[in-house]
């Protein structure tokens, strides 16, 4: 009898553990079909205090993403997606207003970018981005871009050419930021935690709509080609492909943009921060005006950078390697074989990276005061307590910082020749 | 004498997975803030400082214990302080782990509302893991130490695979300035945060269940360097990825940690890993804290079987636990007391006995003498 009521205990209790694992998650529990994922945010301003939420949802039909040439400017349909603008005072509140006329529930969770338009960016956007970094739907690996224009019109715009999946084009999209250095890859982690921080300033990715009315019908048009041209995204001379441009850094002072980084720019930016990975550089030949000289350029590791007052004047030192490949040298000028060329080749491309960093450090300080480039956490060694850091208050000195560079450049291969002849020309 | 439930004996490796798993699991929770913001950069060597305070005040305990052989602290206490004063002072730690328990289960579950199930009722998740609890305090200290021994190295893997993978997003030079909000803060709320060490006083509580009074020794020293180790880089961690600004604004560091993760499209939003961790250390935490409440309770009253009073004692961590109103007052009032302050009951009460035994020349008998 006993042996009997003990086991009966301990299947009871047994059980209760079962039913405690299958009952833990109903209230919670929902099917993927019953929400609808936005994979884009765009915010506009409104009218009066309102704002404008632009979202893109994917939709569960087939051919989603790929570009079929299916729209419907009425309804909002493009490609496979869905695009809902409303105007509403908050965004979670915009949320909220979209779902009563939607069959299924908004959800955030799988949103792969944010989009500010630049008017908003330059009002402030600290307000916006502190109830999605709070909101338990929203994922810490959203991207934070700015775009000229409208963010609606961007986003009206975006679709996928290449594939059916849309949030896979937008995800490959970011991949580009490491191949060339041409924008930032921004976080939202990231991006708020520099918004409260006593270090550094935020910077954003810089986007466009590209109308293809930029490239020059006739070639005979410009009569010299600027070897690097400030662009800004959307004035890329091309045509055909993704309309969307990813091109540039958007700095902030705060949570204000203040200013943009044209592409070479950033790629300077990103060299100096230790985030650049590999890209081209065409520069000036010094030995032969009107050719250029391609680099493939890898940054070695990360800067090492000191940072010290001088009689009260914060001076920072950046040391830096970058290893080049030469991609092409347009007047076929063999440096392997003459060293005196070779080594003056390198300073060269010394000269030319060190100024370029040194020329877009000095932007961010005397045009914006913004430091972009971190230097606070450097800065931040010659203080004792956090009171005494915050007290000297980096960021408002940081234009009176003084900034040198010690950049080395080693050319390590030139591609696949060693020594090439120069074209034969029969008269 | 105090009485004592069948407890059984449980191995050295079983006691150290059991008392760290039990440490180590604030650290899931609101810890890494409330370090953060207290001590702003200097968080990662602040803990370092109570965990040597905690090592000196094990090491008086060990001492207590070595005075009066093959008895636990309760016993230590009753001979000491005599019989009245002595359970009084058993109960009183018998409240206090109930409260432990109740408060760490409310905590628990309100960050499970705000990071997975919000529309969940609270009193479903508690009443949930309460159900857990019964079960393993069902079947006593042998169990709850088993599972820990199993668990404990997934805890540990998962742990330690987080602060891995979040490796590229380190930057170790917002661990500047190094002396946070001044060394004078530092020193005094490492003393304070003592606090959040001090259940290793359950190995003294459970010392018969263990293999000798050596190994309580090192199995005591074994937990206090694991746990001082997993904290530390844990809050250089934290303070690495989000800066002392925003590092003393998330309510879970450890879980903002798991979800900043990203190797490429395939690789990334791995926080689910976060939450098995977070859930089987909780589970362990909360069920040995509530046993313990529940054997010292039993103890002062000579009950020795615990399991009819299972269910009052359930109902006693349910109302702990519906205690707190809101996340700031759990935050900043019931677990600022826990890991904060109470260390003047937890450390000062077996610290102020050994005086006491020491002045009045109070020793044990020797190895033969029987509970």
């Amino acid at each position: 009898m006993k042996l009997n009521k003990r086991t009966f205990l301990i299947k009871s209790v047994a059980l209760l553990f079962i039913c405690c694992l299958a009952l833990s998650g109903c209230y919670d529990a929902k099917e993927i079909d019953q929400e609808v994922y936005a994979l884009v945010i765009g915010v506009d301003k409104g009218t009066g205090n309102m704002i404008r939420v632009t979202f893109q949802v994917s939709t569960y039909k087939e051919g989603e993403g790929g570009d079929s040439g299916d729209s419907d400017k009425s309804s909002g349909e493009l490609s496979g997606t869905v695009i809902s603008t409303v105007e509403a005072t908050s965004l979670i509140e915009s949320i909220n207003m979209l779902n009563s006329a939607s069959n299924r529930q908004i959800s955030l969770s799988q949103a792969k970018m944010v989009v500010f338009s630049e008017e908003y960016a330059r009002e402030g956007v600290g307000r916006y981005i502190e109830p999605l970094t709070r909101y338990r739907e929203v994922g810490d690996l959203m991207r934070v871009l700015v775009c000229r224009g409208r963010a609606e019109d961007y986003i009206m715009e975006n679709k996928s050419l290449i594939g059916r999946s849309l949030s896979k084009d937008i995800e490959l999209s970011f991949l580009q930021a490491a191949n060339t250095g041409y924008y930032p890859d921004v976080f939202l982690n990231e991006f708020y935690v520099k918004l409260s921080s006593p270090y550094a300033q935020t910077i954003a990715t810089y986007t466009a709509i590209n109308d293809f009315d930029v490239l020059p019908e006739d070639s005979t048009e410009q009569n010299t080609v600027q070897p690097l041209p400030d662009l800004q995204p959307g004035e890329i001379p091309r045509k055909g492909g993704n309309k969307r441009e990813m091109l540039g850094t958007v700095v902030f002072n705060g949570d204000k943009m203040v200013g943009y980084l044209n592409q070479n720019e950033t790629r300077f930016y990103l060299l100096a921060t230790g985030k650049f990975k590999r890209g081209l550089f065409t520069i000036d030949d010094p030995k032969s005006p009107g050719d250029y000289i391609v680099l493939n350029v890898t940054a070695h590791g990360v800067p090492k950078v000191t940072a010290t007052f001088e009689n009260g004047v914060p001076h920072i030192k950046l040391k830096m390697l970058i290893d080049i490949e030469i991609a092409a040298i347009q007047n076929r000028e063999n440096y392997y074989l003459n060293p005196a060329a070779y080594v003056e080749l390198e300073k060269y491309i010394e000269t030319y990276f060190s100024s370029g960093i040194l020329d877009v450090i000095e932007k961010t300080q005397k045009e914006w005061n913004s430091d972009i480039f971190e230097f606070g956490k450097y800065i931040a060694g010659n203080f004792r307590t956090i009171q005494e850091f915050e007290r000297y208050g980096w960021r408002e000195h940081y234009r009176e910082a003084k900034v040198e560079i010690e950049l080395n450049a080693n050319i390590s291969r030139a591609g696949y020749y060693y020594h090439p002849r120069p074209i034969r020309s029969d008269k | 004498m105090v009485e004592m439930i069948k407890e059984g004996k449980i191995g050295m490796l079983e006691a150290y997975a059991l008392v760290t798993v039990i440490i180590i699991t604030k650290v899931f929770y609101t810890f890494p803030l409330a370090s953060i913001k207290q001590t702003g950069t200097a968080a990662w060597y602040s803990t370092l400082i109570s965990c040597a305070c905690a090592i000196a005040f094990f090491v008086l305990v060990y001492l207590l214990l070595k005075r009066f052989p093959q008895k636990d602290l309760y016993q230590v206490f009753e001979a000491v302080l005599g019989q009245k004063i002595g359970r009084f002072l058993v109960l009183v730690f018998s409240v206090y782990f109930l409260y432990y328990a109740g408060i760490n289960l409310s905590e628990f579950v309100n960050i499970l509302k705000i990071y997975c199930m919000p529309l969940t009722p609270q009193e479903v998740l508690v009443a949930g893991f309460l159900i857990v609890t019964a079960a393993m305090a069902y079947v006593g200290l042998e169990g709850i130490s088993r599972v820990a021994y199993i668990l404990f190295y997934l805890i540990i893997a998962g742990l330690v695979l987080i602060l891995l993978l979040a490796i590229p997003f380190y930057d170790f030079h917002y661990l500047k300035p190094w002396f946070g909000y001044g060394l004078g803060v530092t020193v005094k709320e490492g003393i304070l945060r003592t606090s959040s060490y001090d259940t290793v006083i359950i190995l003294a509580i459970i010392a018969n269940s263990l293999q000798g009074l050596k190994n309580l020794k090192r199995v005591g020293l074994a937990c206090l360097l694991t746990a001082g180790a997993v904290f530390s880089i844990c809050l250089a961690c934290v303070l690495a990825a989000f800066q002392y600004t925003a590092g003393g604004e998330y309510i879970s560091g450890m879980n903002h940690l798991s979800r900043i993760i990203y190797y490429s499209r395939f690789f990334q939003r791995v926080e689910a890993i976060f939450v098995f961790v977070w859930v089987f250390a909780s589970v362990i935490a909360v069920s040995a804290t509530f046993y313990i409440a529940l054997s010292s309770y039993c103890r002062v009253f000579n009950i020795t079987n615990h399991r009819p009073l299972l269910m009052p004692f359930l109902f006693l961590t349910f109302a702990f636990s519906s205690l707190p109103k809101n996340m700031a007052e759990i935050i900043d009032i019931y677990v600022r007391f826990i890991r904060g302050y109470s260390l003047f009951l937890i450390v000062l009460a077996p610290v102020l006995v050994l005086l006491i035994a020491m002045l009045m020349g109070k020793r044990g008998g020797k190895a033969s003498e029987t509970q």
